[in-house]
């Protein structure tokens, strides 16, 4: 199952679409409070693997065990897709997905769905209840906002923000439930140099500070290399190899994936 | 008073107005004295307070498809069956029951909400134009079911009903009945401000700007669907039942879909996610042509077009509806005092 | 509705042959198509969808109320393109009219989805109808296309309005029936193809029928109303549709 320090531990994933295996009995484990990357070429099968993880997708076959918040373990392929949050484990999405017409505030409020406990007609009757438990979250959305610098335009229409902040309203949003695990969905996508070392820094204090586990699905190599503990790769769903930066590095199956050559190759 | 104690006593009476609450209360205050005042002006006709009645009542079913389209993004063409059935079912039951006004609400608002309720099971499988053609053929089942069953409905003649009897002692009149209504309205507004404003409308609207994103955070979309239309039938049969109760009398061809297009009308052109607006699109798509281009002699004819005309102008111009029509007229006002920059404010 | 008063108009007044009042209604639809896109459609590219519906909504109460000024209130009649004779198919009897009705449809339909599926002015439609911008980027004439695409849905609403009129009289409410029972046919047969919703309008047709005939005059629309219900219950895109799985 799962370990001590281990908080997600996928065993033998596997689906396939039609004839297509897009994953191939993969596996890794993510220990707690490490950022973990997953690579690999277009087309390797990185979305498909985390759609699995968040149960967007139902995998044909393997497991995958989860520290939820409680400290419990569970098998996530038992659960609905909108159960998961509750279990402690989000995503953001690569195309972020806000509510347009939203304010920034509202959006992050989403996030906190779960947390809200008071029924429909508390809610439409404003009874003492709903006021305070929106007042206490909205107090803690806005702390969150603070933290990542983007306050200032919490009453701002989600439309028509620069890119850059729609994406630290996402990871607001994620935040808002204390998860103990996030996962990335290409976030240095669209963001120039200066921006993805911010996001490094980012990646680093939300884990920090929020005390959580980080998986970061990722293409921007830089990114992967400097800001994650250990990272796996896959190739045509099926898994390529596994360690720190460094050994991902200079492994030759890697390079193979990726480059079509390796080292040997070229000094022939 | 000294400068810094004039600007708080300015700053507390600004909070006051912009309270939602009380803005809702003053518009109602407004629309209980517009009889009054406006019997004392000689072109007012006495019918008018039916229009302007009968005006409020489809804003309350408008409310509820406002809810459904505009902060659920569902969309639903059965509007006028449920209405409908509410108003034949609070007619049988007060006049051939015999049983009280408030048993006849109760049972008239659950039924076709339960009927609401499966119609919202079905939209999980079903989206867009074909959920759309799903929630007309019920419609259309249910009005041809009014034509049918005679022991209900009387069929073509029509079902009669009286002013209610509140608390089984306060007989109301159409004066009264009018005040009833605007009070319900009113209650209908609160209730969804609360609503979308709160913790269900943040999830209404996840579900409406992306489903994926609702479900990763928790949203559970069978549930959340299901309340959006049980919210709108809910609001389609207290408005059915206001109907019944003030006209004092159904048809099955009022229940058509020429109804429920009037009321995808109005929200749409008073403004989606808008409770003023859906007020104002109730009027500007039932009153307006009943009470002023009527009167304009020649226009008689073509009033008809006009309605259209009128349509077709506020959408060009105002595409994301009517209402937005007062943040211009701010705006110029503001121009106009020389108060300088103008305010961009979030819509609620 | 409109032009097929228009056809009824030309053939009482002028006495030219049905035919000739015919194309003369075509024309009329061409230009009315092209007004509309002109005057209306053109200015309205921000909307959402369910506005552009109401719009249409609008043009429809204008159109109804200004064609009475035209041509008045009294029904209209206008006589089938085959007059008379009837034949018999499988012991059924259909007249000549009918017949060719049945088979004009089915000319009509060729010939668009030869035009759309085959032909370069079929890529530009489909093209801009799939996304405007890019067509545009690509070269494609969309504001010329756009005029096309409801020049020629006038020219096919006159034509069906001249088939219809025949069965019953020229009035306001001529094509209400038929416009509804078109969406349906749509919805039943699905918006991913051309053919689907032409299936999906001839099942109607002959489902209808039948149940009016053999289970209750009375119940007869409506029991198919509750069929399609369940159809899209069990296939939620239409007979032939597909779904459009959306990409995380």
């Amino acid at each position: 199952m799962l370990s001590e320090n281990e908080v997600l531990r996928i065993e033998n994933l596997s689906i396939q679409f039609g004839g297509l295996k897009a994953v191939d009995n993969l596996n890794f484990e993510i220990k707690q409070n490490e950022i973990f990357g997953l690579i690999g070429p277009n087309g390797a099968g990185k979305t498909t693997v985390f759609n699995c993880i968040t149960q967007f997708y139902k995998p044909n076959q393997g497991s995958i065990y989860f520290r939820t918040k409680d400290g419990q373990v569970e098998n996530l392929v038992k659960h609905k897709v909108h159960e998961i949050i509750r279990l402690g484990l989000v995503r953001t999405f690569q195309n972020v997905e806000l509510v347009r017409e939203l304010s920034i505030l509202d959006n992050v409020l989403i996030g906190a769905h779960i947390d809200f406990k008071s029924t429909i007609v508390e809610q439409a009757l404003r009874l003492p209840r709903a006021r305070n438990e929106e007042k206490a979250l909205r107090e803690e959305a806005e702390m969150i906002l603070r933290k990542l610098g983007i306050w200032e335009r919490k009453d701002m229409i989600a439309f028509g923000q620069p890119y850059g902040i729609l994406k630290k309203v996402e990871f607001a949003r994620t935040l808002m439930c204390r998860p103990s695990l996030i996962i990335l969905d290409e976030p240095a996508a669209g963001l120039n140099d200066v921006e993805t070392a911010q996001l490094s820094e980012m990646i680093r204090t939300i884990r920090d500070e929020f005390n959580c586990s980080v998986l970061l699905v990722e293409h921007d190599m830089r990114l992967v290399m400097d800001v994650c503990d250990r990272i796996c790769a896959i190739s045509f769903g099926k898994f390529l190899a596994k360690g720190t930066p460094k050994e991902i590095q200079t492994n030759p199956v890697v390079q193979q994936a990726y480059l079509g050559t390796t080292e040997e190759d070229e000094h022939e | 008073m000294s400068h810094k104690e004039k600007k708080t006593s300015e700053k507390n009476f600004r909070t006051y107005i912009r309270n939602p609450y009380l803005q809702f209360i003053a518009f109602g205050l407004i629309l209980l004295i517009v009889p009054t005042l406006a019997s004392n002006f000689r072109f007012f006709k006495v019918g008018y307070i039916t229009t302007i009645g009968v005006s409020l009542i489809y804003a309350i079913a408008a409310l509820g498809l406002n809810v459904l389209l505009g902060w659920s993004g569902l969309i639903s063409l059965g509007t006028a069956g449920f209405m409908g059935l509410a108003s034949y079912l609070s007619a049988y039951i007060t006049i051939n029951m015999g049983l009280p006004f408030e048993v006849a609400m109760f049972a008239a608002v659950l039924i076709p909400t339960i009927i609401g309720i499966l119609v919202g099971l079905i939209s999980l499988k079903i989206e867009g134009l074909y959920l759309a053609i799903a929630t007309l053929a019920v419609s259309e089942v249910l009005r041809k079911s009014f034509e049918e069953f005679e022991w209900l409905t009387n069929g073509f003649s029509g079902k009669a009903a009286s002013y209610p009897t509140l608390f089984g002692f306060i007989q109301l009149d159409r004066a009264s009945m009018y005040y009833f209504i605007v009070f319900v309205l009113i209650i209908v507004m609160l209730i969804t401000y609360n609503i979308v404003n709160g913790q269900i409308g943040r999830a209404l609207n996840a579900m409406r700007g992306s489903e994926a994103a609702a479900q990763a955070m928790g949203v559970n979309l069978l549930r959340y669907r299901l309340i959006a239309f049980a919210m709108a039938t809910i609001f389609a049969a207290v408005s059915g039942v206001l109907y019944v109760h003030f006209i004092r009398y159904s048809y099955p061809s009022s229940w058509s879909l020429k109804l429920s297009l009037d009321f995808l009308a109005m929200i749409v052109i008073g403004g989606l996610r808008s409770i003023y607006g859906t007020v104002l699109g109730a009027f500007i798509v039932f009153a307006v042509p009943d009470m002023f281009l009527k009167q304009i002699p020649y226009f008689n004819q073509i009033s008809y077009s006009l309605n259209g005309l009128l349509i077709i102008l506020v959408i060009m111009f105002y595409p994301n509806g009517l209402v937005y029509i007062f943040k211009d007229i701010r705006n110029v006002w503001r121009k106009v005092i020389g108060k300088g920059k103008v305010k961009h404010v979030v819509r609620k | 509705m409109f032009n097929t008063y228009v056809v009824t108009f030309i053939f009482m007044r002028t006495g030219v042959p049905l035919w000739m009042a015919i194309l003369g209604g075509v024309l009329s639809a061409i230009g009315f198509g092209l007004l509309i896109d002109l005057l209306v459609i053109r200015h309205t590219k921000k909307v959402s969808p369910v506005a552009k519906q109401i719009i249409t909504l609008g043009l429809i109460m204008v159109v109804l109320g200004v064609t009475p000024l035209f041509f008045g209130v009294d029904p209209l009649n206008l006589p089938r393109l085959i007059q008379s004779g009837n034949m018999t198919i499988f012991g059924a009897n259909i007249s000549y009219n009918g017949l060719f009705n049945i088979i004009f449809g089915l000319v009509v339909m060729l010939i668009l989805f030869f035009v759309l599926q085959k032909t370069k002015v079929g890529l530009a439609v489909r093209t801009t109808a799939s996304n405007e911008y890019t067509a545009r980027l690509m070269g494609v004439p969309t504001k010329t296309v756009t005029m096309g695409a409801w020049a020629v849905a006038g020219v096919l609403g006159v034509l069906a309005g001249v088939m219809i009129a025949p069965t019953t009289t020229v009035t306001l409410n001529l094509m209400d029936v038929v416009q509804i029972n078109a969406l349906i046919a749509c919805v039943l047969g699905g918006f991913q193809t051309f053919y689907g919703p032409v299936l999906g309008a001839y099942i109607i047709g002959v489902s209808r029928n039948l149940l009016l005939v053999y289970y209750s005059s009375e119940w007869g629309g409506q029991v198919l109303y509750i069929l399609i219900l369940l159809l899209l219950v069990v296939r939620p895109y239409g007979l032939i549709g597909k779904k459009v799985v959306k990409k995380v």
